[in-house]
């Protein structure tokens, strides 16, 4: 056994990991959140866009030299067209003229996009080939007694959690956020005030999918050789627990499931090991589902 | 007895007890490599009729099944290798795992509705493979490797007999008491609880049967591959495979999981010689398209747009 102070330091250093892993967890799991809130969507293939956000910032870093901080405006900008086009391509075939969202058409879109999760990593792994890559990135580090935090994972954090305050402004205090809330209560109410329900809905997709290849492209500064094109796999189940936990269709929720995921998937490595880690992460599901469905906040 | 009215009423059961029959008569004879792919595909058809037990007939779509598969795979590793048990045994015991972990994960999981359901599901299979892989009695993650030999026609046999079972308790289920309950809650699940429908134990009923077929079809399939490993064994494409066939083939139906077995099986097998992985993005667009054009499967849409099947398939 090891020493007491040693185990002190792991602790230390793995709450701060945690910390720093769970801001970025709770950029992609925002991303689900907002489909899901919005539109009652659960997309299954959200870990798939994780992917491409993560690819996204490799190959602009690979042929054009991209600081892996500044691609993720870039692969937003790709992920807000490309929500755009799976709405009306995918969703919209169903959504649309749904006074509301029933569990049959919860279903249907929950099938549609498992097979397009199914398609998508694995035209990945063609394309990509299925090696592991990263991005080589290092801003130095920043030291505290013991402890060497890297400036890469404090950059990416603190972004992530500027998204997440950025996304809860737009959704509170401006008139198209008004709009989406709206839509996400009552669509009939929200017809009947003059919003346009499939421009809503569009516009909320397009948003989610940017923020989550923003949220898969701060991912690669925190694993520098997790690049995959089966990466998906992980990230989005981590995704559902963390917006089960914080409660669908609350922004704040989803910091704080990443936060509560980060911490427990950090700090139990150092007692339990990785695997029952993982396993103790996701398995958090079951006994938030049966408490507390509405989320731990509240 | 009159056999021309027997035929007639049941039509479908009958039409795949034939191709039961002549599969089982025609077994000695049949070419290895045609046997090996036979047995690969009825494999895969018993997955399906699994999955059709929760998915199609309650509409509980399950993205964990590898789950029991997987713990249906390590009993029959467990028992066959330190027990020494013969490997149908080992099946026996892989089947009654599955049915006792059905059980427990399904009296928790089935109150969660609809994505929830799936969820729960996906994470436990994820959180069981994670906990598998640190017990040292399962080989710590290394896996247990066992050497029994290559027996084509013990395991075309076995699996034959139970995607018999499975094609006749399918029958049985849909076709009485129990097949009204289960559609009443697959439509609508408060309502058929506001008329006496009790919703909790029919589904634990159902879920149980899909729990135990995993795990005997688990533990076949690791017969075959001699030896049990955590990544083969848990493999979550095949929760995938298993879910895209029912909803190819149509959810809830008599013959829609073989042809839903037949439509995965064949790009499965074409493209394991062209590119790895190919296939699953032919499987994955089939499953898309089928979701928001087809959701019926193929059954459903021949019933819909071909009046003169309407009596005969099912």
């Amino acid at each position: 056994m090891a020493d007491a102070s040693v185990i002190v330091a792991q602790v230390i250093f793995g709450l701060i990991r945690g910390i720093l892993l769970g801001c970025v967890f709770a950029l992609i799991a925002l991303g689900l959140n907002l489909v899901w809130g919005i539109a009652k969507v659960v997309n299954i293939a959200h870990g798939e866009l994780v992917m491409l956000g993560a690819y996204g910032a490799y190959f602009l870093n690979l042929f054009l030299g991209f600081n892996p901080l500044l691609t993720a405006p870039i692969d937003a900008a790709l992920g807000l067209a490309a929500g755009l086009g799976f709405y009306f391509a995918i969703l919209h075939r169903e959504l649309r003229g749904k006074e509301a969202i029933t569990l049959q058409s919860e279903m249907v879109t929950l099938v549609a996009t498992f097979g397009l999760s199914l398609a998508i990593s694995n035209l990945a792994n063609i394309a990509f080939t299925g090696n592991f890559v990263g991005i080589p990135f290092d801003a130095g580090s920043i030291e505290i007694g013991f402890l060497q935090i890297p400036l890469a994972g404090i950059y990416v954090a603190v972004l992530s959690v500027v998204i997440i305050s950025l996304t809860h402004v737009l959704l509170n205090r401006t008139y198209l956020g008004n709009a989406i809330r709206a839509y996400s209560q009552d669509i009939p109410a929200a017809k009947l005030m003059g919003i346009n329900p499939t421009a809503v809905a569009a516009i909320g997709t397009g948003l989610a999918f940017a923020v989550t290849m923003a949220g898969g492209a701060f991912l690669t500064t925190l694993f520098p050789t997790g690049i995959n094109p089966y990466m998906g796999a992980l990230y989005a189940p981590i995704s559902y627990v963390i917006v089960v936990l914080g409660g669908p269709g609350r922004m704040w929720g989803s910091l704080v499931g990443g936060l509560t995921l980060g911490i427990v998937i950090d700090v139990g490595q150092i007692f339990l090991g990785v695997e029952i880690a993982y396993a103790v992460a996701f398995l958090l599901l079951i006994p938030v589902l049966l408490l507390r469905p509405e989320g731990i906040l509240r | 007895m009159n056999f021309g009215r027997l035929l007639r009423s049941a039509p479908t059961l009958w039409g795949l007890a034939g191709f039961l029959v002549v599969l089982a008569v025609w077994g000695p004879w049949i070419p290895t490599f045609v046997l090996t792919l036979l047995i690969n595909l009825l494999l895969f058809a018993s997955l399906a009729y699994s999955m059709n037990f929760i998915a199609g007939l309650t509409g509980y779509v399950s993205f964990g099944h590898v789950v029991f598969m997987g713990t249906g795979a390590y009993a029959w590793g467990y028992v066959v290798g330190t027990f020494g048990w013969h490997p149908l045994a080992g099946i026996v015991a892989g089947a009654a795992v599955g049915l006792v972990l059905a059980l427990g994960i399904g009296s928790v999981a089935l109150r969660f509705r609809g994505v929830y359901f799936a969820i729960a599901t996906l994470v436990t299979a994820l959180a069981a493979r994670n906990i598998i892989l640190v017990i040292p009695a399962l080989g710590d993650g290394q896996g247990i490797i066992l050497n029994l030999g290559f027996e084509p026609l013990t395991w075309f046999y076995t699996i034959w007999v139970i995607l018999g079972i499975q094609v006749g308790l399918t029958y049985w289920v849909t076709h009485g008491r129990i097949g009204y309950g289960l559609r009443a809650i697959k439509s609508d699940e408060d309502a058929a609880k506001a008329l006496g429908v009790d919703a909790a134990r029919l589904k634990l009923f159902v879920f149980a049967f899909s729990g135990l077929f995993a795990g005997a079809a688990g533990a076949l399939n690791v017969w075959t591959l001699s030896g049990v490993f955590p990544e083969p064994a848990f493999d979550l494409l095949f929760s995938l495979q298993m879910l895209a066939m029912v909803i190819i083939g149509g959810m809830g139906t008599l013959l829609g999981p073989l042809l839903g077995a037949v439509a995965v099986y064949l790009p499965h097998n074409y493209f394991l010689t062209v590119a790895v992985g190919a296939e699953f993005i032919v499987i994955g667009i089939l499953v898309t398209f089928f979701a928001l054009v087809v959701p019926q499967g193929i059954v459903g849409a021949l019933r819909r747009y071909v009046p003169t099947l309407r009596g005969i398939i099912e």
